[in-house]
């Protein structure tokens, strides 16, 4: 990560801690507004790399705010959603490996059992998978000008791929969890929530899945391969 | 496991003009083959294809022009390799050696072995086998039992390897061997090149439950090969596998050995499938996606030096569901009897029967996860 995006992840952590509780007048204050705005106009100048970084942060700390909606316009707001995604179920991750290793059942910390290992792993798999869809969703976003309709088809893959993990990720972060995580009081729930919420939104599974199909069967079989290449 | 950003995918090069040149090349030189040997890709075995290919200068690609290679880039060859896996070029024969027996004799081989194997492998006309799992060594790998034994003559070689691929056409293979006596488990392995004609190795087939030869027992009884066979450090043959199979986990051929069946899926269904049918190949498409991008990033992130243990796992990992999952969805959707002649019915009936080794070859799925798991600090 540059040097610029690592100064504007440390200024949006510190940002959204304040907003958890205040909420959307320090972002609103801090400029987010103003992330994606050339700098000629005024604006930070930032690229959709930055959004993702930054919304994936957003969709730990703040997932019940409207950042997405004040950052990025409204043709590229499943986008957005899959950047919120990609950070809340890397958050879920993390939470799930930091509660196998600390709580001990049987004598000894729930991680060493073989079947916890093996939930664990499938969960990565899918976590690793959105945050790739996202990141190479933003790519194709920075090469074509935020233009949504050059990078139809990567949305539609990246977000009905993000959807098709929350039912996984979500299911297997609770199940490691045990009663825990099922409380209002333990964090967990901040982030699975939120991400059952945004398979909903902004597109859900059959939406996304009958749209790039349809795109793809009018490609033909082998020209779905150049048109993946080309791009 | 902290974090994951994608490592930019950045051939040098016009890599437009390289796929564009061997399409045209494919269009010339592929063999109109079986559409069923078309999505078996990488297991169709075609020598003449394999010495044009060599010819032309897409084999060896990465290996030092000094020694027959093309010196370019790795991920120029990425974009070679997934070319040919989606046209379905029969490239079995020389899979292996140039995936991975090259580039690891390049790294460890002495300039003997080097001099004596590469220009063969790169012209597309030496072919090897990895000689890893034994009878009593299959997830367990480091139960491995097959002795060699230093003597004033060279190695002597004794024991078994079995689900040895190709080992019936190669004319190499990369063994792992216990070369230190009393040695257990990781320690105390090491890796040998061993020319198989030499006298004593017996190779027999198993037939596979789809009917094809691609695997082998091979025996040793007293094989002797010269001292020289040592690849590498002596007893640091855990390590250099270990390294060598990240080669194996995440190329292209992870998620793109069964994608005959979703061209052929995409032209059954024609411009204006059903609901049901769009929904599965955008789903499909969705997933195929994702695990380029996985694919090209672990692919860019090995290229610069680094050792993606973990995230070439992931890709293994996703593949093999991606792939095993296909040919079950599109059964469950598309109305298609089991003796179909036509070329869906056909890939659907030979991948189903295929699948069940995708979560094995190159690793478990168990033992795969496991690998994750550790990355994740959880063991």
């Amino acid at each position: 990560m540059s040097a610029a995006r690592e100064m504007l992840c440390d200024t949006a952590r510190a940002v959204f801690a304040e907003a958890a509780t205040a909420g959307m007048a320090p972002i609103d204050e801090a400029g987010f507004g103003l992330l994606l705005v050339p700098e000629a106009d005024g604006g930070f100048g930032g690229d959709w790399g930055d959004v993702n970084a930054v919304l994936q942060i957003a969709g730990v700390m703040v997932p019940d705010l409207p950042v997405a909606g004040l950052i990025a316009p409204d043709a590229v707001q499943p986008a957005a959603t899959v950047s919120l995604m990609a950070g809340a179920m890397g958050q879920a991750l993390a939470l799930s490996i930091e509660h196998v290793n600390t709580r001990q059942q049987f004598g000894r910390p729930l991680g060493k059992f073989q079947a916890v290992q093996q939930s664990l792993a499938v969960m990565a798999c899918e976590v690793r998978a959105v945050e790739a869809a996202a990141a190479a969703l933003a790519a194709r976003l920075d090469a074509v000008g935020f233009d949504p309709a050059a990078a139809d088809f990567e949305m539609a893959a990246a977000k009905l791929r993000a959807n098709r993990a929350v039912g996984v990720v979500t299911a297997i972060a609770h199940q490691v969890h045990g009663a825990i995580g099922f409380t209002a009081e333990y964090e967990l729930n901040r982030v699975t929530i939120p991400l059952m919420r945004w398979r909903s939104e902004h597109g859900n599974d059959a939406y996304w899945a009958a749209k790039l199909g349809r795109q793809v069967s009018g490609l033909g079989g082998q020209g779905l391969w150049e048109a993946l290449t080309a791009r | 496991m902290q974090g994951f950003a994608l490592y930019p995918f950045d051939p040098p090069g016009d890599v437009a003009a390289l796929r564009a040149e061997l399409r045209a090349w494919l269009a010339v030189n592929q063999p109109q083959g079986d559409v069923v040997a078309r999505a078996n890709s990488w297991a169709s075995f075609d020598a003449d294809f394999s010495r044009a290919l060599g010819t032309a200068g897409y084999i060896g690609m990465t290996l030092p022009t000094r020694y027959g290679g093309g010196d370019r880039h790795p991920l120029e060859r990425y974009v070679v390799i997934e070319e040919l896996l989606a046209a379905g070029a029969p490239v079995g024969a020389h899979w292996i050696a140039d995936r991975q027996t090259g580039p690891l004799i390049v790294r460890y081989g002495s300039e003997e072995q080097r001099q004596r194997y590469l220009p063969g492998i790169a012209k597309g006309e030496l072919y090897a086998c990895i000689g890893l799992s034994e009878p009593g060594a299959g997830s367990d790998l480091a139960a491995v039992r097959t002795t060699a034994r230093e003597t004033a003559e060279g190695w002597r070689i004794n024991g078994q390897k079995i689900w040895t691929t190709g080992a019936h056409f190669s004319h190499i293979m990369l063994a792992l061997v216990r070369t230190e006596e009393g040695s257990e488990r990781n320690a105390g392995l090491s890796q040998l090149l061993i020319d198989l004609d030499t006298p004593g190795i017996t190779i027999r087939p198993i037939i596979d439950m789809a009917g094809n030869h691609d695997f082998n027992e091979v025996f040793f009884d007293d094989v002797l090969v010269s001292l020289g066979a040592l690849v590498g450090t002596r007893g640091q043959g855990w390590q250099q596998v270990t390294a060598e199979l990240g080669l194996e986990r995440s190329g292209p051929e992870r998620y793109l050995s069964s994608h005959a069946l979703l061209a052929a899926l995409i032209d059954a269904a024609g411009a204006d499938p059903d609901a049901a049918v769009a929904t599965l190949i955008g789903e499909l498409t969705a997933e195929m996606w994702t695990l380029r991008q996985l694919s090209m990033s672990t692919a860019a992130k090995l290229a610069a030096g680094e050792d993606p243990m973990v995230e070439a796992s992931v890709v293994k990992e996703l593949g093999n569901a991606f792939e095993q999952d296909m040919p079950r969805r599109v059964q469950a959707i598309v109305d298609c009897p089991w003796d179909d002649p036509g070329d869906l019915g056909r890939l659907l009936r030979a991948l189903l029967i295929a699948s069940p080794s995708f979560s094995l070859r190159g690793g478990t799925r168990e033992v795969i996860r496991g690998i994750i798991a550790r990355g994740l600090g959880l063991r």
